[in-house]
């Protein structure tokens, strides 16, 4: 691909992502509710394909393509059971939106502190949600520069992509907070899903047609079309690869966050709505691709490399293939811009508000906007260094952030839950999962992630029967 | 709450399918139409129930 193509495309995208950026200013944003939460008046619409641009980043084209190219149909599997878990947001969202009008929460790390009597359960369950959302959005940083510096052949350096994105990142964040990001998200999500689904029907008629393609996959790859298949997912690992994922709505902040924001109910059913359809195709597009590698490059030793090989092969046009690579660095871009800000509330409310006295909201605002920089420098040095724990924090971002689930289920289903349970829950099977990621254990052949919910669920409900519950606050939190 | 408890169970029902079939039934089906298929068509149904719930929100509530 030349590169006078690439930045071309970056350059146009950049432009007209800036303009969104500049335009969606609307409202004060001088408060956090405003700045974190756009005033909870989000519009379904933008709701729908800002929470797909969020919860999609460059692992769908890359990483999910890779797992389809290394192990068949299972990848779709483990991705659309994730999907279905989404219809947590059906139980869970109204609960969320309700109590966060009442109580004016800006955080779910706020909601658990309120709902526990308890500043500890905000502060814990927001540094956690920090350990393992900062390495995560680092390997996501790094994704942007592998790949700007695979499909250019290095003419475009590893450094040049990290720092493209974490400009850009910290860009879109810092314009109007979340109605910058919800807007240049929906911009990216439509982006991402457009592009990618052309290449996909120009690969499969490349290819034979749908009949000629799943010729080839079910005459030369049968394996690849069933579980275990060759062997890559065994239940075993299917299991714990599923099962955190299945989560996934609940258990990381910048996507529950977001059931705080939409205007109504009706906007609420908009957004679930129309992310479950986006995340349906866009899942089967992921595949589709990563299956396409499979045919067209059979014998790859690193299969991250597949979407670089398909973007440059002969049967996707450069043009096409450059707006694709452009619509992955919106993916990955537009997943760690809401992180950020994700982050920097639950550092400025949860973090500063308990820690400091009598802070007024525009305290934690000014605390919030001057974190934003600086965890996305946080995140850009680990994307610079190559170190085993951050790979291994990022890795088990999901496992790790998963062990605050029993706590938010408690929180709207049993009054008896306490902050003793919730502390330890987060506190013990979060430092287990790190270990078990770190030491590569898997204990009975089960994966950190289902070690992570099984212990935090029986921490959480012994030692929160064991202590007494604050029985008042569960009572009016339970009544909205 | 009741009908909450009765589409709660009906999901699970689907996503308990979603772990149970290709390892089972369809572990030798090496077609577009095994595993591949199921998958895809149980994620509809679940969309398909989500839609049902949240069909009467901001209206009734």
């Amino acid at each position: 691909m030349s590169t006078t193509l690439v930045w071309s495309a970056i350059t146009i995208y950049v432009t007209i992502a800036i303009v969104i950026a500049f335009l969606s200013r609307t409202g004060k944003q001088n408060n956090m509710n405003s700045y974190f939460l756009g005033d909870r008046k989000m519009n379904g619409f933008v709701s729908a394909l800002s929470y797909s641009a969020t919860t999609y980043s460059a692992f769908m084209l890359v990483g999910l393509a890779g797992l389809t190219y290394n192990g068949g149909v299972g990848a779709l599997g483990f991705e659309l059971i994730y999907l279905m878990g989404v219809s947590l947001v059906a139980f869970f969202g109204p609960r969320f939106w309700k109590v966060g009008k009442k109580f004016g929460y800006v955080t779910p790390s706020e909601m658990l502190g309120d709902r526990y009597d308890s500043k500890a359960v905000a502060i814990i369950v927001a540094i956690s949600n920090c350990i393992f959302l900062i390495p995560y959005s680092a390997v996501q940083l790094s994704g942007v520069g592998y790949l700007l510096q695979g499909v250019t052949d290095n003419a475009i350096s590893f450094s040049t992509g990290v720092i493209i994105a974490t400009a850009l990142a910290i860009f879109f964040t810092y314009i109007a907070g979340i109605r910058s990001v919800a807007w240049t998200d929906s911009l990216q999500a439509l982006f991402m899903i457009v592009t990618s689904t052309i290449v996909v029907i120009v690969l499969i008629k490349g290819l034979g047609g749908f009949s000629g393609f799943f010729g080839t996959l079910e005459t030369k790859y049968p394996e690849y079309l069933t579980v275990p298949g060759n062997g890559f997912f065994s239940f075993i690992n299917f299991l714990g690869l599923s099962l955190p994922w299945f989560f996934f709505s609940l258990s990381n902040p910048q996507v529950s966050q977001r059931l705080y924001m939409p205007s109504s109910l009706k906007s609420m059913k908009h957004m679930l709505m129309g992310f479950l359809i986006f995340g349906l195709i866009y899942t089967i597009v992921a595949v589709i691709w990563g299956y396409s590698a499979l045919i067209m490059f059979p014998n790859l030793e690193n299969a991250d490399m597949a979407t670089p090989l398909v973007l440059q092969s002969d049967l996707v046009p450069p043009i096409l293939g450059v707006i694709v690579m452009v619509g992955i660095m919106a993916a990955a871009i537009s997943t760690i811009d809401s992180i950020l800000l994700t982050l920097s509330s639950l550092f400025a409310r949860d973090v500063y508000g308990n820690v400091k006295r009598n802070t007024s909201d525009s305290a934690q605002l000014k605390v919030g906007k001057f974190v934003i920089p600086v965890i996305a420098a946080l995140a850009f040095i680990f994307a610079q260094m190559e170190v085993n724990l951050i790979a291994v924090l990022s890795v088990s971002s999901s496992a790790g952030l998963l062990v605050v689930v029993p706590a938010i289920i408690g929180a709207f289903f049993w009054k008896k839950g306490t902050a003793a349970g919730v502390i330890s829950s987060v506190v013990v099977s979060g430092l287990i999962v790190i270990i078990l990621e770190l030491m590569q254990m898997k204990p009975l052949g089960l994966a950190s992630g289902l070690w992570g919910i099984l212990i935090s669920t029986i921490l959480y409900i012994t030692i929160s029967v064991m202590t007494k519950a604050p029985e008042e606050k569960a009572k009016s939190f339970l009544s909205v | 709450m009741k009908n909450e408890l009765r589409w709660g169970l009906i999901i699970l029902f689907f996503v308990l399918i979603a772990y149970i079939l290709p390892y089972t039934l369809l572990t030798n089906v090496t077609k577009w139409y095994g595993s591949f298929f199921v998958w895809i068509i149980l994620t509809i149904i679940v969309i398909g129930i989500n839609y049902l719930i949240t069909k009467n929100w901001g209206k009734e509530k």
